[in-house]
């Protein structure tokens, strides 16, 4: 025991690689392997029962249909109900006595009586959706499975419901051998008794259905006319991206200003500070009244979302620059703009990165908020709606791709800070060649460019 | 009770060749005059005296070091020097100009390196001129010149964090001679070193010093490096920060670690000993009031 537990945990020390790297595997199989255990194991959890077949109740106005989720304690008194129907039925043959009922009635309890079996027939395969309301299919259905020329498996029919079946079968077939409403018993045909399956809650699909799900929903054209996940998508990027953009031009520049110049800060600070308390969403409504409809109050609202934060958060930081380098630049005789523009904005560059990485990650937050207002659209709007209709085997694949795409950007991002700011530190050989490649061209353009500046600037200046 | 001391002549007593060379040090024109410069700082406790009419000089290409008990205003000295601090009276003169706010003219190394750690040494080397509107190759050049003298040329494409302490130290140094400063401030700048590193950096900049036409303002807290270093001393006393004494040092140029045991550099190291340390201090350091915890017989000493 003692030996396979060492050396996992050391008070502030880091592990090998490996380890690391099955921890980091771990940190994402666990999650998934819970959600497997709970779907797949039916005596774990699993509180309801998904009917796989159902049966309408005399004289109750409540009607479940197959795919419907019953509590576990309820389902056994829907079935016995339904039991004790066919007991009615059973004992009045038995006495011989006629049901009252019009010819009419008793032809449309009947028919639906024979409808049960459609979920059956859908679920193998014998019957497309489209066909799910062919009674005539539905006839020939009860034909072949009371002659056994068809065998249900998926769901298998209890023992009883199969006895109902041949039962059922016998007196139809007195009738008609194939559908014609008319030819339709008028004798009461027994129900069949509802089938379920140990389910858990609708909010929870199994981790195959989402797959599915998601796999339809990601690569097929909706035939409705709505966009494609993949226009979808790219409509959630561009809101979120024109947010964060116009947030950081405006954002960062007086984050850097107010962190660099108090006066600046005591300007605009108290106020930002106060208007960051106000949750961005509660401005949906007036953003709709400013910007109209489409993306423009979208876009706004992941500004609103952003942009106080970030002036804050970029002050800060700039706050953190350490003075001695501004001193150290000041003996070598740099004037106040080349304060900034040489030590301030290279010197809290690597930070201000990191800062914007993490505001990125709320922009997607009030992107979530930002595509409800006004016309919804987007990977919000998908999910809303199938959320609406309870679909959420549907539902989890969007979030979890919203996951993915920020994980992975903000994965990126963390290592092409290592090519970016390469002063830092950070990032293996691989990202400082990257680095090498990709910086020196531009900074030796922007570099030289400065210099001709500072040069102009300084003749214009010397008498 | 004090052990035998070793019979060292006055320290003021200077062989011939160095008064001859402090008579043609004081002939050389004044770069550095400071005249009763006063800083004042108000602290929530109220008001502190940093530094009370403060007033010396130093001659061109002068090796001057500042020693003093912690708390004497050093560094507050260096930074009215620099100009990152404005004096509550008085003022410095550079080459009779008086000091007003930070410039190229001055160049300063800090004790913690405060390199750019987003340039590469070159790039910190040639930080300067470019602030000047210098670049371009002849400027280049002349930045590999610099880094030449403090022996990084292998290391100009480096990043800070890839040097060591004195490696850095180095950088500083070049960094702030490539703009040709008439002064060059340095506050402890070996004050972060191992003892070694320390010894090694001395050397180099006492190397520096003669190739160069600089004059040096150095503030150190450590004896026997301001004594290895300087010309003369300016030692100050604390609360208020005041002058207690300007010492020449007797010990000959060059100078070597050999001269660590010197009569002149023990003399001199002695009595800045007494100036720093006052005897009514020594006496403060009684024995601890401790309860004997070893056995009997168990001695140490």
């Amino acid at each position: 025991m003692r030996s396979i537990l060492s050396g996992w945990f050391k008070v502030r020390e880091d592990l090998p690689p490996g380890r690391r790297t099955l921890l980091t595997v771990l940190s994402f199989l666990i999650p998934i392997g819970l959600w497997c255990f709970v779907s797949y194991t039916p005596w774990i959890w699993h509180p309801e029962i998904k009917l796989q077949i159902s049966a309408e109740r005399e004289g109750v106005t409540t009607v479940y249909v197959a795919g419907d989720r019953l509590s576990r304690e309820f389902f056994p008194e829907f079935v016995a109900a339904v039991r004790a129907e066919n007991d009615t039925i059973r004992a009045a043959r038995d006495s011989g006595s006629v049901a009252d009922t019009s010819a009419r009635s008793a032809r449309r309890r009947n028919l639906k009586i024979l409808r049960q079996l459609a979920p059956v027939g859908l679920a193998h395969g014998w019957m497309t959706r489209d066909s799910s309301t062919d009674d005539a299919a539905i006839y020939r259905l009860w034909r072949d499975l009371a002659t056994g020329a068809r065998v249900a498996t998926r769901p298998a029919l209890t023992a009883e419901n199969l006895e109902i079946v041949r039962d059922n079968w016998a007196i139809l077939e007195r009738h008609s051998p194939t559908f014609a409403y008319g030819q339709l018993p008028t004798e009461p045909l027994l129900k069949l008794v509802p089938q379920g399956v140990p389910a858990n809650p609708v909010y929870l699909p199994a981790p195959h259905e989402v797959l599915a799900a998601g796999w339809h929903d990601f690569t097929h054209q909706p035939e409705d006319g709505s966009p494609s996940m993949g226009d979808r998508v790219a409509t959630s990027i561009r809101i979120i991206f024109l947010g964060f953009v116009i947030s950081c031009a405006v954002g960062v520049p007086l984050g850097i200003l107010c962190g660099t110049f108090d006066t600046f800060s005591r300007l605009f600070e108290p106020f930002i500070d106060f208007f960051r308390y106000l949750p961005a969403p509660t401005f949906s409504t007036l953003l709709v009244a400013i910007f109209l409809a489409h993306d423009a109050p979208k876009i706004a609202l992941v500004f609103v979302g952003t942009f106080f934060q970030m002036v804050l958060v970029v002050a800060k930081t700039t706050r953190l620059l350490d003075r001695s380098l501004l001193e150290a630049a000041q003996t070598l005789g740099a004037r106040p703009r080349q304060l900034i523009s040489r030590v301030v904005v290279p010197g809290i560059l690597p930070d201000l990165y990191n800062d914007l990485r993490i505001l990125l990650g709320w922009a997607w937050t009030w992107l979530v908020i930002a595509e409800l207002i006004g016309v919804k659209t987007g990977l919000t709007e998908f999910i809303e709606t199938q959320g609406r209709f309870r679909n959420f085997d549907r539902v989890f694949p969007v979030i979890i791709l919203i996951g993915i795409i920020g994980f992975t950007t903000d994965q990126i991002l963390a290592w092409l800070r290592g090519v970016f700011f390469p002063w830092t530190g950070h990032g293996g050989p691989a990202s400082r060649a990257v680095a090498r490649g990709l910086v020196w061209l531009p900074s030796t353009i922007i570099e030289s460019a400065r210099d001709r500046a500072e040069a102009m600037h300084n003749r214009a200046s010397s008498p | 009770m004090t052990p035998d001391l070793l019979k060292l002549p006055h320290y003021r007593e200077q062989s011939p060749e160095v008064a001859a060379r402090f008579e043609r040090l004081r002939k050389r024109p004044i770069v550095m005059e400071v005249r009763a410069l006063t800083k004042r700082f108000s602290t929530p406790r109220g008001e502190v005296t940093a530094l009370d009419a403060v007033s010396f000089s130093v001659h061109r290409r002068e090796f001057m070091c500042v020693i003093g008990a912690s708390g004497c205003g050093k560094s507050t000295l260096a930074r009215l020097l620099a100009g990152l601090e404005t004096p509550t009276s008085g003022e410095a003169l550079l080459d009779g100009r008086p000091v007003r706010g930070p410039g190229p003219d001055r160049g300063m190394v800090f004790q913690g390196y405060t390199l750019f750690p987003w340039l590469t040494v070159k790039g910190n080397v040639m930080f300067g001129p470019r602030m000047s509107g210098r670049s371009g190759p002849a400027a280049e050049q002349d930045a590999r010149q610099w880094i030449d003298l403090v022996g990084l040329s292998r290391f100009e494409n480096a990043y800070p964090h890839q040097l060591s302490g004195g490696m850095k130290q180095r950088v500083a140094i070049a960094r702030a001679l490539a703009n040709r400063p008439r002064v060059l401030l340095m506050d402890e700048p070996f004050g972060a070193l191992d003892a070694q590193t320390r010894s090694q950096m001395q050397h180099y900049l006492l190397q520096i010093w003669k190739n160069v036409d600089v004059t040096i303002v150095f503030i150190t807290h450590d004896l026997d490096e301001a004594v290895y270093l300087a010309d003369r001393i300016l030692v100050l006393d604390p609360h208020p920060g005041r002058v207690r004494e300007v010492v020449e040092v007797p010990v000959p140029r060059p100078r070597s670690p050999d001269q660590f045991l010197t009569p002149p550099f023990l003399s001199v190291r002695r009595h800045l000993d007494t100036l720093i340390h006052p005897p009514s201090e020594k006496q403060a350091q009684r024995d601890l009031p401790i309860v004997r915890l070893t056995e009997v017989g168990d001695d140490v000493e």
